[in-house]
């Protein structure tokens, strides 16, 4: 096939590898820190989406500060979320925060539902970035390009805090062993709660940032949760380098895979991943922890 | 005997005078009831967690509904198709996937799950893609045709009771406790000699062996099906029924789809909130009471009788 199509393949599966990447490392830090599979990430993704159209229409502001208070409004809710269900029931087998998440994240889907409709929004991309540019021949929305380089620049700052940071240093060693974290002073309760809440602002700013380009509508988080989830697999649950090679892999698969191959593409995406994590249970590159 | 004045009298309603939308609405929910007991020898008797359960069921019905429609609408003979279809794939996919337990089965089920929605959609020669199946016709039981309304409830509740039987039984055998002390403590039972990966292979297979004969009733039952019937969605729904009835019972996961079924039903039409409700009731049931409905019944009958035990 021509090679102009290949390449605009590629790019649209970079700007999508790079929202991945956003929802990715929440789900990987969440589950590293507290061994949670969060099964409402792809709704709090939503809730973004929501938060932003309820501040622009609410508040009258623009785009702009709308998408750097929407996730701000999504941290309450999630931190709340997390206090009156997750954290009671941390003692239960992993399986029970599974269940409890896929239960909530009915309940988000359902409450914009019932608050915002069933609709379907569509949002102009914000000025100045409404004109597309021309690559080697191509009419490209400027949009794309430039949300890609925010998610980028976001994930490159959640890696900076994890590595560079006291608080990084504790989630680290919550990762590694938590016992010996919490025989070591730290509050591993607090610490989960703590990230649960930003790895839910960064799916929110996520679900915001995409707006534009993805359109807003309550199941808008179904197929970027199941995504992620492949993204975090293959790079090995709690691995947070691992899970962004993974988002990419997963973005660029579908964006060309579905190209050339149709439908088919997804069906041997998730092939392989079952087949990675039954062999592989700590993920491709090895590093990460056995679901 | 309780048991089969109860069967008898479910079988009787449509010709008690029940309307025929609450009989539709019935045998959707005793089709739901076998499937959700199936996924119970799983979740419930086995401690294997899945997210796909909606694999074995959809496969269920695109086997049967492509057979019926392209060869014979003989229900048995479908039903035979299916069954081999499900089973065979149940065996090869259960060999592997039995390795893992816990978060890991999860979600390797639910892959494995969407590998086949995929396939669903992609393979349009015989799937029909996004459209679905569609045309299929009425089942035959030896050359008679079993129409839709009471015939058909009446076979969907035979059905029912020869599944609860089955399953009864199996619960109730050694291979059915090994199960259970499976699910208590997997490293206990493998130190007393227990081939647990053997049993869960087993398990796996029958869960999704009785689960493809929830799926060619369903196919029947709605004349086709379409891709949504493998969607992880339909995965959660199952087990929703099934932990909301409460698991580790057989009574439970039945309770629980017609409970599902008709919850559903009223909430769509009433409120608009049908997903936000059931949601809430459904954390508040894993929060608060891991037993379900069937475990509040018996905490309800015991306090009212607390003689008998």
């Amino acid at each position: 096939m021509d090679l102009n199509f290949l390449f605009v393949s590629m790019l649209n599966g970079v700007v999508y590898g790079a929202f991945l990447l956003l929802t990715s490392l929440g789900l990987s830090l969440v589950f590293g820190l507290g061994r949670v599979v969060n099964f409402a990430h792809g709704a709090l993704y939503a809730l973004g989406g929501y938060a932003l159209l309820a501040v622009i229409r609410g508040a009258g502001v623009g785009y702009w500060p709308a998408l750097l208070l929407a996730p701000l409004l999504v941290v309450p809710i999630a931190i709340a979320i997390e206090r009156t269900t997750i954290h009671p029931i941390r003692h239960r087998s992993d399986i029970y925060t599974l269940l409890v998440t896929f239960g909530i994240s009915f309940v988000i889907i359902g409450a914009i539902e019932y608050v915002w409709g069933t609709g379907t929004t569509l949002l102009k991309p914000p000025q100045p970035f409404v004109s597309t540019v021309d690559i080697f021949g191509n009419q490209y929305p400027l949009y794309r390009l430039v949300a890609a380089g925010v998610s980028l620049l976001v994930s490159a700052g959640v890696f900076a805090v994890i590595q560079l940071t006291p608080v990084g240093l504790r989630i680290r060693a919550i990762t590694d062993d938590p016992g010996m974290a919490e025989a070591l002073g730290v509050n591993t309760k607090w610490l989960l709660t703590l990230v649960f809440g930003c790895a839910a602002g960064l799916a929110a700013f996520a679900g915001a940032l995409g707006a534009p380009i993805f359109a807003i509508h309550p199941e808008m988080g179904m197929s970027i949760l199941l995504d992620s989830f492949l993204a975090v697999i293959l790079g090995g649950l709690g691995n947070l380098p691992g899970s962004a090679i993974g988002a990419f892999v997963v973005a660029l698969t579908k964006s060309i895979g579905g190209g050339y191959i149709a439908d088919w593409s997804t069906a041997v995406l998730f092939g392989v991943v079952a087949i990675a994590l039954i062999f592989r249970p700590t993920g491709v590159f090895g590093r990460g922890r056995v679901a | 005997m309780l048991f089969a004045a109860g069967a008898i009298a479910l079988a009787a309603l449509p010709y008690a005078g029940v309307p025929p939308f609450t009989i539709t609405l019935l045998t959707e929910a005793f089709i739901f009831a076998i499937w959700a007991m199936s996924l119970d020898l799983l979740v419930g008797y086995t401690g294997l967690v899945t997210f796909g359960h909606a694999a074995a069921f959809g496969l269920g019905s695109y086997a049967a509904g492509y057979f019926a429609r392209e060869v014979t609408a003989d229900f048995f003979a479908a039903l035979l198709v299916a069954e081999a279809i499900v089973v065979g794939l149940a065996v090869t996919i259960g060999f592997v996937v039995t390795r893992v337990s816990g978060v890991a089965f999860a979600i390797i089920s639910l892959a494995i799950a969407q590998v086949l929605f995929q396939i669903a959609i992609a393979w349009r020669p015989v799937t029909e893609g996004m459209d679905g199946l569609v045309g299929v016709p009425l089942p035959k039981i030896a050359g008679f045709t079993i129409d839709a309304g009471a015939e058909f409830y009446l076979l969907t509740i035979a059905t029912l009771v020869l599944v609860y039987l089955g399953l009864s039984r199996l619960v109730a055998s050694s291979f059915g406790r090994t199960l259970q002390a499976i699910r208590t403590n997997e490293e206990r039972a493998a130190a007393i000699g227990i081939n647990v990966r053997l049993h869960k292979w087993i398990a796996f297979t029958v869960s999704w062996g009785v689960a493809g004969i929830g799926g060619t009733l369903m196919v029947f039952m709605k004349a086709g099906t379409t891709p949504m019937s493998l969607h992880w969605s339909e995965s959660g729904n199952v087990l929703v029924m099934a932990i909301f009835g409460g698991v580790g019972t057989l009574f439970g996961p039945m309770i629980g789809a017609v409970a599902f079924v008709f919850l559903r039903d009223e909430f769509t039409t009433r409120f608009e909130a049908w997903q936000l409700a059931f949601g809430l009731v459904f954390v508040v049931v894993v929060l608060a009471f891991p037993s379900g409905l069937a475990g509040i019944f018996a905490r309800a009958w015991r306090a009212l009788w607390p003689t008998r035990s």
